[in-house]
């Protein structure tokens, strides 16, 4: 196992359905990715982009091979444990934002925290501080359907650093935001990343992929190139 | 987190409030029922089983049938007669306080130039509420008859209203067997109830009942005794002194009250039971009802549930978040069920004691904090159980497939 690699993966597959109607979404990744990289993959869409970023935020498993996030196989973990990843060292940014619609903007930020069991005061503090960070004090009793598609990247992105993972994990975070919006969530990405924390974003948005220090291509489920930028 | 969770469960009820009332209007229906049927049962023993303890130190004897029924016990005029022997020889016993002779017959009452047969009951009325309590005999109009009272009599509701075609009012004049006799008082209607049933009956000393049959047919014995703890072991030896007069080893029955008050708990005891188990069915159909929102809810809401464990709720997590939706649920019917179970037990009293179904008695439903306090529990017990299986359902969701859910 390499260390201090945020995470490795080796001959990573993943294969959708059986016999016929079999389709190989990702097929023998290997991938290393340091503590603190702002890592950008791009593909055209089917690519396996998706599938290599679920199976990264340990929303899915992978078919075959091996995904090791800070030194733990994650491969091998039951569902608790994979709950326990997601909740403490990664923070998944979605595209359609997936806020919880009946919650105000404050609440979804506490909520990530209420799971890991963060007691009401501090998660009081970290949820304003956050919403803070991300712009959005004077909002953070609003219900996402009153705000804006930037606005509600926004939190959740406030939500997705809720319990201080080392991850961040993004995916198409602009896909759904104006231009001027999507520039001010990349500045706070990048902002997240200056402070020590590994970045990773998922996009077909040359302009974004130009953001990052490194670029992944993925293409027909394999990685074709990647250089530093 | 608990209070995390009651939250979430309230805003998640206020999105679909619609669907959330007619879920709990289930519960709240099975609740109610529970609620008022208890209340009532617990009425109906109190009313019952207050009133039969003050008679409990008494036995009867009769030759005739005994019954007992769900509001009181009694009996009626059987073919044999007890003789003045029966009456001396139990009067010897010890711990007997008195012995008063119920003598039962027809007879031919004439008024307004009509005739009609009627029972007779010969009983000195002095003793006869002291033997049933007034409230169950109690008089519509008029009074009971004093000791040396001479032609006069008391008459069932029946016979006053409905054997002539001109009703019998009190002071009326009737001729009993050709015997004149002023109507003293007239008995509250019984319906099914208590004792002797005197909606069709002329009640008279047992002087002017000796007087006017010329028979002196004892069917019946009532016996006070002073300790009730013996009413069972003098009633067996009453008994057994009339059967040895006769010889007939089946010749009397006796009964005590508080053996009858034994029967008629065991009946209520059944009755209660049954409303409760017709409460029990609404409820079982209520618990349904919550597992088909919570479904519903859980379908619905996928996305949300992928979301969840993507920002790292565990499985426990996401279920208790579903069960404290059905809890809050079925507490909240549970809730309003009480006050309307509440509302109608105290409606069920109004029409009770207006008289309801001819009840001797009226029936004062009792709520106690204990009816209502397993009420709620029964209403959490049903959300718990009833939110388990959509939870797990929910629970167990594949991360990945309920994010992608739209």
């Amino acid at each position: 196992m390499k260390d201090n690699y945020a995470i490795v993966t080796e001959e990573l597959n993943k294969i959708y359905g059986k016999g016929d109607t079999k389709v190989t979404a990702l097929e023998n990744v290997n991938i290393n990715i340091k503590h603190g990289d702002y890592i950008a993959i791009i593909g055209p869409s089917g690519s396996g982009k998706s599938t290599f970023m679920n199976l990264l935020g340990c929303l899915d498993t992978p078919t075959s091979g091996k995904i090791c996030i800070e030194n733990i196989d994650v491969s091998k973990l039951n569902e608790n444990d994979l709950a326990r990843i997601r909740r403490e060292k990664i923070g998944f940014i979605f595209q359609k934002y997936n806020l919880l619609p009946t919650l105000s903007a404050f609440e979804n930020v506490e909520l990530a925290m209420s799971f890991a069991n963060v007691n009401f005061k501090k998660r009081s503090e970290r949820a304003e501080k956050l919403l803070d960070m991300v712009g959005l004090s004077h909002r953070i009793g609003h219900k996402p359907s009153e705000l804006s598609g930037g606005e509600q990247q926004r939190v959740a992105i406030a939500r997705a650093l809720a319990n201080n993972p080392s991850i961040i994990l993004a995916d198409e975070p602009t896909g759904n935001v104006d231009s001027k919006g999507g520039n001010r969530i990349m500045d706070i990405l990048e902002d997240i990343n200056n402070k020590g924390e590994t970045v990773i974003v998922v996009t077909h948005d040359p302009n974004i992929a130009k953001r990052a220090k490194w670029v992944i291509q993925i293409r027909d489920g394999m990685v074709s190139a990647h250089a530093r930028r | 987190m608990l209070a995390d969770n009651i939250n979430l469960a309230f805003k998640n009820i206020k999105e679909r409030k619609t669907r959330v009332f007619l879920t709990l209007l289930g519960i709240a229906i099975g609740i109610m029922a529970i609620v008022s049927l208890m209340s009532i049962g617990e009425g109906m023993q109190q009313a019952v089983v207050g009133e039969l303890s003050s008679l409990s130190d008494t036995i009867i004897v009769t030759t005739g049938d005994i019954s007992v029924s769900s509001m009181g016990g009694g009996f009626s005029g059987g073919n044999n007669y007890f003789s003045q022997r029966d009456i001396e020889d139990i009067q010897r016993i010890d711990g007997i306080k008195s012995v008063d002779p119920v003598l039962f017959s027809s007879g031919v009452v004439e008024y307004n130039g009509e005739s009609q047969y009627v029972s007779l009951l010969g009983l000195d009325s002095e003793r006869m509420t002291e033997i049933f309590g007034i409230e169950f005999l109690g008089l519509e109009t008029g009074e009971f008859m004093d000791e040396g009272d001479q032609n006069k009599c008391i008459i069932g509701h029946n016979v006053a209203y409905e054997y002539f075609d001109v009703s019998v009012y009190l002071g009326s004049k009737i001729k009993l067997n050709g015997q004149s006799l002023v109507v003293s008082g007239i008995y509250k209607q019984q319906g099914a109830g208590m004792s002797v049933p005197t909606d069709d009956y002329a009640h008279l000393t047992t002087r002017d009942f000796k007087k006017i049959t010329g028979q002196e047919n004892m069917t019946g014995i009532m016996i006070k005794v002073y300790d009730i703890d013996n009413a069972e072991q003098i009633a067996l030896e009453c008994e057994n002194i009339i059967n040895d007069n006769h010889g007939d080893d089946d010749y009397a029955n006796s009964i005590t009250m508080s053996s009858i008050l034994e029967s008629v708990q065991q009946i209520i005891g059944i009755i209660q039971s049954v409303l409760v188990g017709i409460a029990a069915i609404a409820l079982v159909v209520a618990s349904i009802g919550i597992m088909n929102t919570m479904l519903t809810s859980v379908m619905e809401r996928t996305h949300e549930i992928g979301v969840m464990k993507a920002i790292g709720a565990r499985n426990s997590d996401v279920m208790i978040v579903f069960i404290m939706e059905g809890v809050m649920i079925s507490l909240i019917g549970g809730g309003i069920g009480v006050i309307l179970g509440i509302l109608g037990a105290k409606a069920f009293s109004s029409v009770s004691s207006s008289g309801f179904m001819g009840s001797p008695m009226p029936i004062y439903p009792v709520i106690t904090i204990f009816s209502i306090l397993i009420s709620l529990v029964i209403a959490m017990i049903v959300g718990v159980m009833s939110s388990i299986y959509p939870a797990r359902k929910a629970a167990k969701m594949s991360p990945i497939e309920a994010v992608r859910y739209e």
